[in-house]
């Protein structure tokens, strides 16, 4: 059963196509990432599942059902812009957003003391919101997600500004959702984080999916055709390299993408030749190599 | 509905307890009770004491005179105060207690004398009238304090009364046909409905008016600004993934509607228990005038306004991106308000004019000139009908309206739209 379907959705501001024909299920428990870059039409793809605009054509399923408000009960949603009213008691805003969720006020006040006490922030809950960092008020906005209980949840850049404790606190909490069989979509441009998460992905790049489906084939997809290489010294010998298809230097190494044919041990050679190599690694692309190269290709 | 409900309670109990809330609703009270209240209290304490007068004439006769009818000046002001309606700030059952003593001694010597007792605090005032005075009308009132002890008026209306009641005495009239002569006449106003004195209509219609503007504004910007902090802070995306945009305006609007009944309300039972007879000096000025009646219909006013203004202000307040550019719109959508309250000052002297009758008509500046117009006379049911009929179905259309603008609004960041853009917006499906 899938979660959530869309099926040939569309979306228009004006002129403006933000979503362009976009097909894409989410199988009940998967871990999904939506990905693309800024002004792709993520945002505008939530916003929709969520009923917040409607699409113009096309059609959301959700739970197995046409959408209707009431699936929103079910649902958790961490939109990127982060927004608390200020002036609210943690525990009092809690609530009140648990209430909005159908849950009634004393279980809701139970499971926020308990989800503030999981993610270490029990001391703050009689303060007001204003007056927690902005790492605090994230993690608020997390529990806020989640409180009450939620099968499907929808996180857009969940970790964004978190420190690496707090980021792998809230990782946590998510694996964990899997576990208990929960749907995640993930919303994110940090492929290091998609890859750990994700089960399967959809690219989209001014409103189109470029690439969809099982993180594991897409990568395999793209073969072991990969070569990491630590060193030292100047990588300008790469350029224009007929051994070498492309390439990004992500500073302490470099990411090379071997020309269809050609020997890796000749490229080892080339290297050695002009500096010192501590690592020379086959391997899969990276999300963020295939991310560079679609993107890259959809805009040439 | 449930929406509506959490939301609007989330509203209301925020800003309840929110001090400039408490602040605002005990201050106004405690102002006016302070203007109204204190110089009574002090007046009281100042004309309880006893004041020691002397009235010197070349006649014992006159003298006693004028003595007699000094010491009916507390027992006059009584009267008067109960016939003003207490327009009075005196407290009549707190008034002056005299001390008069009478002398025949004109002399210079006795004048220089009788001086020097008042610079001296034995006497708080002498009445000099020696012979050349009576005959030119001219006393003097010798006093520490010119402008007050019993009043200079008072005294010389007593000197008035004594020395004519003497002269109708030697002309030969009997006691009552004197005393019928020397009674005033009383000029009673009234209004049509038979209402109270006009000074105190004037003033308790307009004050009324004012809070009912006052709070109608204050009420209406805060539903605009409310709505600009929750699009500023982001807070709108997670409230829209759970509630829809009408709710939220509905429980917004409804929540600060609340408040602002709330403190109305505050207002009311403190304005009533101040008004309960003998509380403060202004009670009997309130009396006839501040009727239950009149009270509920200023409740309804302040619903009808406040509902009808703050819609358009939610409008506004998703439509900006900061206070300032909501300054300028918030002033275009208030103007029929500040027009009504400029246009009241008139319309309090004619009521019944064609201008008042056609303002209190028109749905945006209904709420203060039908509420002025039912304050003040008794305009026909079916206007009272059509304007609150009228209000309502407006308010109905603003609603629907705005409500089209918010949904869009709200997610809309940067740039203030402009009047092409929202047309556009209200079409959105």
């Amino acid at each position: 059963m899938y979660t959530i379907e869309l099926n040939n959705v569309r979306k228009t501001y004006d002129q403006f196509v933000a979503v362009d024909n976009l097909s894409f299920n989410i199988e009940k428990g998967a871990v999904f990432g939506l990905l693309g870059p800024n002004g792709a039409g993520k945002t505008s793809t939530i916003r929709m599942m969520i009923g917040i605009t409607a699409p113009d054509t096309g059609e959301i399923r959700m739970f197995g059902e046409p959408f209707h408000r009431k699936h929103l009960n079910n649902v958790g949603y961490l939109p990127e812009e982060r927004g608390l009213y200020k002036k609210m008691k943690i525990l009092d805003h809690l609530v009140f957003l648990a209430e909005l969720h159908g849950m009634a006020a004393a279980s809701a006040r139970q499971k926020a003391v308990e989800w503030c006490q999981r993610l270490e922030i029990s001391d703050k809950l009689q303060n007001k919101v204003e007056e927690l960092s902005k790492g605090m008020q994230q993690k608020i906005q997390f529990i806020a997600s989640l409180l009450h209980d939620p099968d499907f949840v929808i996180m857009d850049e969940p970790f964004y500004g978190l420190d690496p404790v707090n980021s792998a606190l809230l990782k946590n909490v998510l694996l964990d959702l899997k576990k208990q069989g929960k749907t995640i979509l993930f919303s994110t441009h940090r492929m290091d984080q998609v890859e750990q998460l994700c089960d399967s992905i959809c690219l989209i790049d001014h409103g189109k999916p470029v690439l969809q489906g099982n993180l594991k084939q897409i990568k395999s997809r793209y073969g072991k055709g990969n070569i990491q290489i630590g060193y030292d010294g100047d990588s300008t010998f790469l350029e224009h390299n007929k051994l070498v298809q492309s390439f990004n230097n992500y500073g302490s190494y470099v990411e090379v993408r071997l020309a269809v044919g050609a020997d890796s041990q000749q490229l080892l050679q080339l290297v050695a030749e002009r500096s010192r190599i501590s690592r020379f690694e086959l391997m899969e692309p990276s999300l963020e190599e295939i991310f560079i190269e679609v993107v890259g290709k959809a805009n040439a | 509905m449930r929406n509506v409900w959490l939301i609007a309670r989330r509203e209301y109990l925020e800003r309840v307890r929110t001090r400039s809330f408490i602040v605002m609703t005990i201050l106004l009270p405690a102002l006016m009770l302070g203007v109204t209240v204190v110089p009574t209290l002090l007046m009281n304490k100042m004309s309880s004491e006893t004041k020691h007068l002397m009235v010197v004439a070349p006649e014992s006769s006159t003298a006693e005179l004028i003595r007699q009818q000094l010491l009916k000046l507390p027992e006059e002001q009584k009267k008067q105060a109960a016939e003003t309606e207490g327009m009075q700030r005196r407290n009549p059952r707190q008034a002056a207690n005299l001390v008069v003593d009478i002398g025949t001694d004109t002399s210079d010597a006795a004048r220089t004398a009788l001086t020097d007792k008042v610079r001296q605090k034995e006497l708080d005032g002498v009445i000099f009238a020696t012979k050349d005075g009576l005959a030119t009308k001219k006393i003097t009132f010798i006093t520490r304090d010119i402008s007050s002890i019993v009043g200079n008026e008072e005294i010389r209306g007593s000197i008035n009364q004594a020395l004519r009641r003497e002269l109708l005495k030697n002309k030969g009239f009997t006691d009552p046909e004197i005393e019928n002569a020397m009674q005033p006449v009383q000029l009673e106003a009234q209004n049509p409905s038979g209402r109270g004195n006009p000074l105190g209509v004037f003033f308790t219609v307009f004050s009324m008016v004012m809070i009912l503007y006052v709070t109608v504004l204050l009420y209406g910007i805060n539903v605009m600004r409310a709505i600009l902090e929750e699009k500023t802070s982001r807070i709108m995306e997670v409230m829209l993934s759970i509630a829809q945009a009408k709710e939220m305006m509905a429980g917004k609007i409804l929540g600060v509607g609340a408040v602002g009944l709330t403190q109305i309300g505050i207002w009311v039972a403190v304005a009533l228990l101040a008004s309960s007879p003998g509380l403060i000096a202004g009670a009997d000025m309130l009396k006839g005038i501040l009727s239950v009646k009149l009270l509920a219909y200023f409740a309804v006013f302040f619903l009808l306004g406040y509902t009808l203004y703050s819609t358009l202000c939610a409008a506004v307040g998703s439509m900006v991106n900061s206070e300032q550019e909501a300054q300028q719109l918030q002033f275009v959508v208030m103007m029929p308000m500040i027009i009504s309250v400029i246009i009241a000052v008139n319309i309090i002297q004619s009521p019944g004019s064609t201008a008042a009758v056609w303002g209190s008509l028109f749905p945006l500046t209904a709420p203060l000139i039908m509420f002025l117009r039912i304050a003040l006379e008794s305009p026909p049911t079916w206007q009272i009908g059509l304007s609150i009929g009228l209000m309502i179905a407006t308010t109905y259309g603003l609603i629907l309206l705005c409500a089209r603008i918010y949904r869009v609004g709200i997610l809309m960041y940067g740039k203030k739209p402009t009047l092409p853009q929202i047309m556009k917006w209200v079409r959105y499906t």
